[in-house]
Parts: structure tokens; sequence; C-alpha cells
């Protein structure tokens, strides 16, 4: 799949690693898809999609027993719920709902505003904003986004962690040159040390390391940003 | 564990907060209702409660206090989603999620397509954009129908979920808007509007969205005189 689908995946596949969980991983080609993939999977033809339950069979010959769920946040979720004891999602419900607002600021902020910057669509100021906005959230002594334990909130930014990280330092963007580098500047700050200590401990983690392909972000990075904005 | 004090801060015309106050009252919690005048919201409203100066917000837990003077001790929480699925942990009595993991999903993505396919078109149609046809809104109707189980009463099944709740409130003043002819479309788009309901096809639809607002926790929330004052 293209990379920028990639990342959606990995949200799902650091959750998997964390909960412990087996899994069936197929790449679907999303230019070519097969048709079974379209008719018994998925009708929108979306990837990430998840399978579950139903017999066990191989990932091509999909059962119309099993269940399909798509969007890379209903799978998470999921998988909370399929793992109850997995501390993926708190049991207390205050620190679910913290969860989820870490999710949607994610959303917002990152998918937002911070992908638009890379696509050469939003100011510099507005991203410093915006990874304020998320490093207000993050708590105070503790190693992840909410409470004590690996949470689908740290699933869902880590993967985005590890593309600003090659954006600050490589540079490549849409946005004026230079820019990228700024923000690695700004980023090795004081201001933002929380932020900074959490996304290396996010990326540092074994289970991410082990998915996540620096070269391939990088060439499809090349590929996808060649038009600066002057 | 009892749950602690909720004070929920709301407003009669948002179909948002409209969400929170369903969920409250599927669990039959008791809390404290504030209402914000959103033309006119108190000074200690953003820093206090909610830096986003929206509604719904709630302040849970923490001292017994007027909704004016909220507490530091109290976890301010935002965004009605997250406030639904949160009444929904606190009161599983309340049954608005789903106890098997695959219809919970079922609900969360029935929620996304609301948020995507329903709701966007929605505010075009009423704020006239261009973009806003008859058309475009139906495609957001189709979108709903195709995902509605066949022989159910509500969006993933005989229950009323957390999916019939983000839905709701948006179809109930789409459907007030059209009916009084309020909102800045033109009156054919309306009538086209209307008039495209009608085809058979939406039967479906139709059958789903009159028992959506014939629950006692939307109509004991809706405001109708409110809900047209709101542009």
């Amino acid at each position: 799949m293209s990379e920028q689908l990639t990342l959606y995946l990995h949200k799902i596949q650091l959750a998997l690693a964390e909960a412990n969980a087996p899994y069936k991983a197929y790449q679907v080609d999303l230019r070519n898809k097969p048709e079974w993939f379209t008719s018994k999977v998925n009708p929108v033809g979306q990837v990430p999609v998840l399978t579950y339950g139903g017999p066990n069979v191989n990932p091509d010959d999909p059962s119309s027993l099993s269940a399909k769920i798509a969007e890379s946040n209903v799978i998470l979720e999921f998988l909370a719920d399929l793992y109850p004891d997995s501390g993926l999602l708190p049991k207390d419900p205050v620190l679910r709902a913290k969860v989820r607002f870490f999710i949607d600021a994610t959303i917002k902020h990152i998918e937002g505003t911070y992908l638009a910057f890379v696509q050469g669509n939003e100011s510099f100021d507005n991203v410093l904003k915006a990874i304020e906005f998320i490093q207000e959230l993050l708590e105070e002594g503790s190693d992840f986004a909410v409470g004590e334990h690996y949470t689908i909130a740290d699933a869902c930014i880590s993967p985005h962690l590890a593309r600003l990280k090659i954006v600050t330092e490589t540079g490549i963007g849409n946005f004026p040159a230079g820019m990228g580098y700024k923000l690695g500047e700004e980023l090795e700050g004081l201001k933002f040390a929380k932020f900074r200590k959490y996304a290396q401990r996010m990326l540092g983690r074994p289970g991410f390391k082990q998915i996540h392909d620096e070269e391939a972000v990088i060439g499809y990075f090349k590929r996808r940003f060649t038009n600066r904005i002057q | 564990m009892a749950p602690e004090q909720i004070t929920l801060y709301t407003a009669k015309v948002c179909p948002y907060a409209q969400r929170t106050e369903i969920a409250l009252a599927e669990a039959g919690a008791s809390f404290k209702r504030y209402e914000i005048d959103l033309t006119n919201k108190p000074e200690w409203y953003a820093p206090k409660v909610n830096r986003a100066s929206k509604v719904p917000a709630i302040a849970y837990g923490g001292p017994d206090v007027a909704p004016e003077n909220p507490s530091p001790e109290s976890t301010k929480l935002a965004e009605s989603l997250i406030l639904v699925e949160f009444i929904g942990d606190l009161y599983p009595s309340s049954n608005i999620l789903p106890t098997d993991p695959v219809l919970r999903a079922k609900a969360r993505f029935f929620i996304e397509i609301v948020s995507t396919k329903f709701s966007p078109n929605f505010m075009k149609f009423v704020s006239g954009n261009s973009e806003g046809t008859h058309t475009v809104l139906l495609s957001g109707v189709d979108a709903i129908q195709d995902i509605l189980p066949d022989g159910a009463k509500y969006a993933v099944g005989d229950q009323f979920t957390i999916a019939d709740i983000a839905f709701v409130p948006f179809w109930a003043r789409l459907n007030l808007l059209v009916q009084k002819g309020i909102g800045a479309y033109t009156d054919e788009e309306r009538k086209n509007f209307l008039k495209g309901l009608e085809d058979p096809k939406y039967t479906k639809f139709n059958g789903y969205v009159q028992r959506l607002l014939a629950r006692e926790s939307f109509k004991s929330t809706f405001h109708e005189v409110r809900s047209l004052l709101c542009r």
C-alpha cells in the first residue's frame, strides 16, 4: 500500500504489538485491488481494515463469517475492547476520556495543522501552537500520553512523530526552504522538552522500531513533496 | 463505586451539546445543567471550563459548587462524542454502548459516516454554500441508509446506542429547518430535498429517523423554539 496509508496501518500494528495480540497482515495493492477485497472485505475499498472472527482462513480467502472493521481509529477502539486487560484503554472512565481527547487532539492538530504545514498550506506559527497544545496534554512525569500504560493514544500519535522527525532532519516538505530545519530547532529548545522527550520514548520502543522503515518514508516524502512554496 | 458530581455546560440550540444531554437522559443520571449563551459567553467559561470556549463540556468530580464557580479540583472534559462515551462508561446500565466489541465498532463507524458524509453537507445546505445542493444532501442520507441494518430499530440493531445519539440532534435540526423553510438554501432546493426523501428507496431511512424523533430522551432534550433561533 502507499506510504500515506502505511501511517494508519502502523497505528494499528503498534496497538496489536503492545497488546501482544496475534494477527495476520495482508498487503493490498490499492491501485490493483483483488476482487475478493472489495466484495468480501471492504466495499468502500479502503485500508486499513481488520477482519475479526470467523474460521481461521488465509487472508486472501476471507470468510463471510468474519466481521469487517474499517477506519483506523475505530479499529484502535475495537482492539482496546477486544483486549480489555491490555491497558490499551484504561478502565477508569475519566482516563478513557483523556485518551480519547488526546486522539482527538492528534487528529485536529497533527493530522490537521501539522500535516497542512508539510503540504505547504499552514503557517509555521500555527504548527508550533498545535504542538504546544499536544504537549500540554502530556502528563508530567509519565512515560505515556495518558496514565501509566501504553494506550491507543500513544499508538495513534507515534507514526506521526516518526514522520515529524524526518521532516525536521531532512527539511523535506512543501513549506518554504529551511522551515523544516527551523521547526527542528524550535523543538530542540527548552520550551518543547516535554514533547521532545515523549517523542524520543515512543520512537525508541522496540515495537515501534520493528515496523518503522525510515528509508521508505524518506523516499516517499521525496516523491510526494516536490512543490515547495517560495 | 457511584459516579461523582457531574456539571454539564450546554446550550439548547447546539446539536453537539444535545448529544450529551440525550446520553445523560438515557443513563437517568443526576447532574447540574448550566446553560451557556453562545452569543455572550461568561468570561470565566474558557479559562475555567473549556479553553476552546465551546459546548458541551463537563466538570466531573470535585466539591459540590455552583456551576458559575467551577472548582480547579474537578476534571474538565470536552468534545461531544467523547462525553457520550464517557457517560456510557460511567453508567453501563444506560445501555448506550453495545457489550459486543464488533457492535461497538459498528456504532463508531456509523458515527464516522455521520461526521464525514452527513454533517458537513447539512451545514453546507443550510448555510447556502453553493456546494450544498439537495443532491449532495441526499448523498449524505444515502451514506447513512447504506449502513443501516435491515429489520432493526436503530443504527446497529434494536438497541439505542451512541450511534443514534450522535445522529439524531443533527437530523432533527435539518428536519425542522426544511419543514419551516428556514436556512439560506433556495426554496427549490428545499422542495427537491423533501421530494427526494419521499422516494420509496428511502423507506428504511425514513422509518429510522421517525423512531429517532420518537425517542423519549431526544424529545425531552430538544427545544424547538430555541433551535429555530440558531442561524
